[in-house]
């Protein structure tokens, strides 16, 4: 068994380990074979063109969708098609998205608290005292009781990080978060966003702040028709890239 | 222009045809030629119609054709002497009605609604006002009207029970309406072994009771087998699904008259030879499976609006399939549905005349059958049908007004 031994080697050291991964939409070759390692506490951020694979990269990683070849283990537990297994990394996985998806029939409280209670089973006080905490940490404790579409963009995903923040997770997935907020919203997300790599929290985010990424990110990986194509740290990455379609990509957004 | 209008816009008045009276009439009726031309020719053809209508209603329409109908419009030939040998049976179907206002107190005195307590009132002080119709004492007994009396203290009792006991949560008052349902049931049909219980034939249920035993029990068995057949129809499982699509497109493919023709042979193939079936509980069945199909529709409807990052978003925090499907998914894809469910309700209930077909009773075929075996009343044929039209519109109406309030409570269309 020869991934069971690297598995145990290296899950003390990696906290997200994507070996040749391979996903495929019909005959579209999404991602043709990706390998790259997470460890605690790192920030990651994925640059790209669109259509580079880097969402789907993020989106295998908590099984929302499905690679039909190679290796994803999270937290040490290996990312196959058993139901369990998705569940259980799930919950240590929160995921934020471009559109928000706040439930929009729940209130901020019900939408922070859902998981919690229903996931963790914790009881009700104790999710919303935690939940209480998160809203101040991100800056809007006294909308806890109004529906999300009263709500501004920004405040909304807050909330939304909020909410994946409540299942105390141990990864943190961000699919581009703020390209659908006006200019003045995105500084206050990315705030937030700011604060929490500065906690120590392992921070996978694909995004087109350059600023952000620069500034917070540990590694930058550049990704483009399927491939990884650059992985550096921000510095080396954005004054000194090796890779052409890298610094193509980078000539063009600069 | 002045100064201060410009250092001061927000203290400038609008202009007059804007505002009041006259800005509304401006703005609403006249403010083109075509729109006042068209609000005098339909303004003309309102009044014209108002006037002979109401001139009709009040001078030259009979109505003593609806206080012969008397009780029979309610309860068909329940309390006919045939029905009931040798035993009074009157009380059954007046206990039942005032378990409901019993009920619809309670449903008042859960959450101190505005619409709830109007509803309950409204049953129970129309049950009251029949008491003192001028009938003689010898058509409507003492007992009778004292019966009828008593869904007024029905309703603050069930409002109390609701309130300082332990009866008042909604699963409990769920479980009460349910009870309440089946004990009318059994009241109205009684039980071989008692003897104040003397079973009554379902061919002499008839009325507008007939017709609101089969919408509610119709409307609260189709929405949750409409939500089954929706969820299975979008199941993974092939089996599942075909199986849910089969149902579905038979019953929506087939006339209501015709299944209700087949249910009499059919139904009782469904079901254990020796249980023990009628008319009345066939034509439940089919009424129900019928509804349960286009319910079943306009729920799917709603689960494809629903944006799919809902779903993922839930599954993403660790929620499993079920726990994202009844929690996350089925309440915005029903609230947003809420006027098609509403519809379908209505049609429920206006279907149930349908069971004249297979030879019973309901409000409409008892006015029917009464003016064929009273042919004195034949000219009289209009006002009852008027009469009828006006009840079966006071239920519908008050359905969507009911839906209009529940989708202002969730606040559809706003969030």
């Amino acid at each position: 068994m020869a991934v069971e031994e690297t598995t145990t080697g290296q899950e003390i050291e990696d906290i997200i380990i994507c070996r040749d991964v391979h996903k495929w939409y019909g005959s579209f070759h999404a991602l043709k074979g990706v390998s790259t390692t997470v460890k605690p506490g790192e920030v990651v951020v994925i640059l790209g063109p669109s259509g580079s694979g880097k969402s789907t990269l993020i989106r295998t990683i908590n099984h929302l969708e499905q690679h039909q070849r190679g290796d994803i283990i999270v937290d040490g537990i290996e990312l196959s098609g058993d139901i369990r297994n998705i569940d259980a990394i799930r919950r240590e996985v929160g995921m934020v998205f471009q559109s928000f998806n706040l439930f929009p029939h729940l209130t901020v409280m019900q939408n922070i608290t859902l998981a919690p209670t229903k996931v963790r089973h914790w009881s009700k006080s104790q999710a919303e005292e935690v939940a209480n905490e998160l809203l101040t940490r991100v800056g809007i404790p006294e909308q806890a009781s109004k529906f999300p579409a009263e709500l501004s963009g920004g405040q909304q995903q807050r909330v939304a990080i909020a909410r994946a923040l409540a299942m105390q997770p141990k990864v943190m997935l961000f699919d581009e978060p703020t390209s659908a907020l006006d200019p003045e919203m995105i500084k206050e997300v990315l705030d937030v966003m700011r604060e929490l790599a500065s906690t120590g929290m392992t921070m996978l985010t694909v995004t087109h702040e350059i600023g952000f990424a620069r500034e917070v990110a540990d590694r930058v990986i550049m990704m483009d028709e399927g491939n990884i194509v650059e992985e550096a740290e921000p510095n080396e990455f954005f004054t000194n890239p090796k890779n052409e379609r890298a610094q193509m990509f980078l000539s063009q957004i600069l | 222009m002045a100064s201060p209008p410009l250092s001061q816009p927000e203290g400038m008045l609008p202009p007059r045809s804007e505002v009041g009276v006259i800005g509304w009439l401006h703005a609403n009726l006249f403010s083109s030629l075509f729109n006042s031309v068209l609000t005098l020719v339909s303004g003309a053809l309102l009044v014209t119609g108002l006037w002979f209508g109401l001139k009709w209603i009040f001078l030259a329409a009979d109505w003593t054709v609806i206080a012969e109908l008397g009780g029979r419009f309610l309860l068909g030939r329940y309390n006919t002497e045939a029905a009931c040998e040798g035993q009074n049976c009157f009380w059954r179907p007046q206990a039942a009605l005032i378990m409901v206002s019993l009920l619809l107190g309670a449903a008042w005195g859960l959450r101190g609604n505005r619409v709830a307590r109007t509803v309950a009132w409204l049953v129970a002080g129309v049950s009251a006002a029949f008491a003192f119709l001028p009938y003689s004492l010898e058509t409507m007994g003492l007992d009778v009207r004292i019966l009828l009396l008593l869904n007024l203290p029905a309703v603050p009792l069930g409002w109390a029970l609701a309130r300082y006991t332990p009866m008042g949560t909604g699963t409990r008052v769920t479980i009460l309406g349910v009870a309440i349902f089946f004990l009318t049931l059994i009241l109205l049909r009684g039980l071989p072994a008692v003897p104040f219980l003397q079973p009554v034939s379902v061919v002499y249920w008839g009325g507008l009771s007939l017709n609101l035993i089969l919408a509610v029990g119709g409307i609260t068995l189709s929405l949750p087998i409409g939500i089954a057949l929706a969820l299975g129809r979008r199941s993974n499982l092939p089996v599942v699904k075909v199986l849910c699509v089969f149902f579905i497109e038979v019953f929506r493919g087939v006339p209501l008259i015709t299944l209700l023709f087949m249910s009499q042979t059919l139904v009782p193939l469904a079901f254990p030879e020796d249980m023990p079936q009628n008319s009345l509980f066939r034509a439940a069945v089919v009424i129900t499976l019928f509804s349960s199909a286009y319910m079943a529709e306009n729920i799917r409807g709603g689960l494809q609006a629903l944006h799919p990052g809902q779903a993922e978003a839930a599954r993403a925090l660790g929620l499993p399939g079920w726990q994202t499907t009844m929690l996350i998914s089925l309440p915005q894809a029903i609230r947003n549905v809420i006027p098609a469910i509403v519809g379908q309700f209505i049609g429920l209930f206006k279907d149930t005349s349908l069971v004249y077909i297979i030879g019973m009773l309901d409000v409409v075929a008892i006015g029917r059958s009464f003016i064929q075996s009273n042919p004195e009343y034949l000219p009289s044929a209009r006002e009852l049908f008027v009469f009828l039209a006006a009840v079966f519109w006071i239920f519908t109406y008050g359905m969507s007004y009911i839906s209009g309030k529940v989708e202002d409570y969730l606040g559809v269309g706003r969030r």
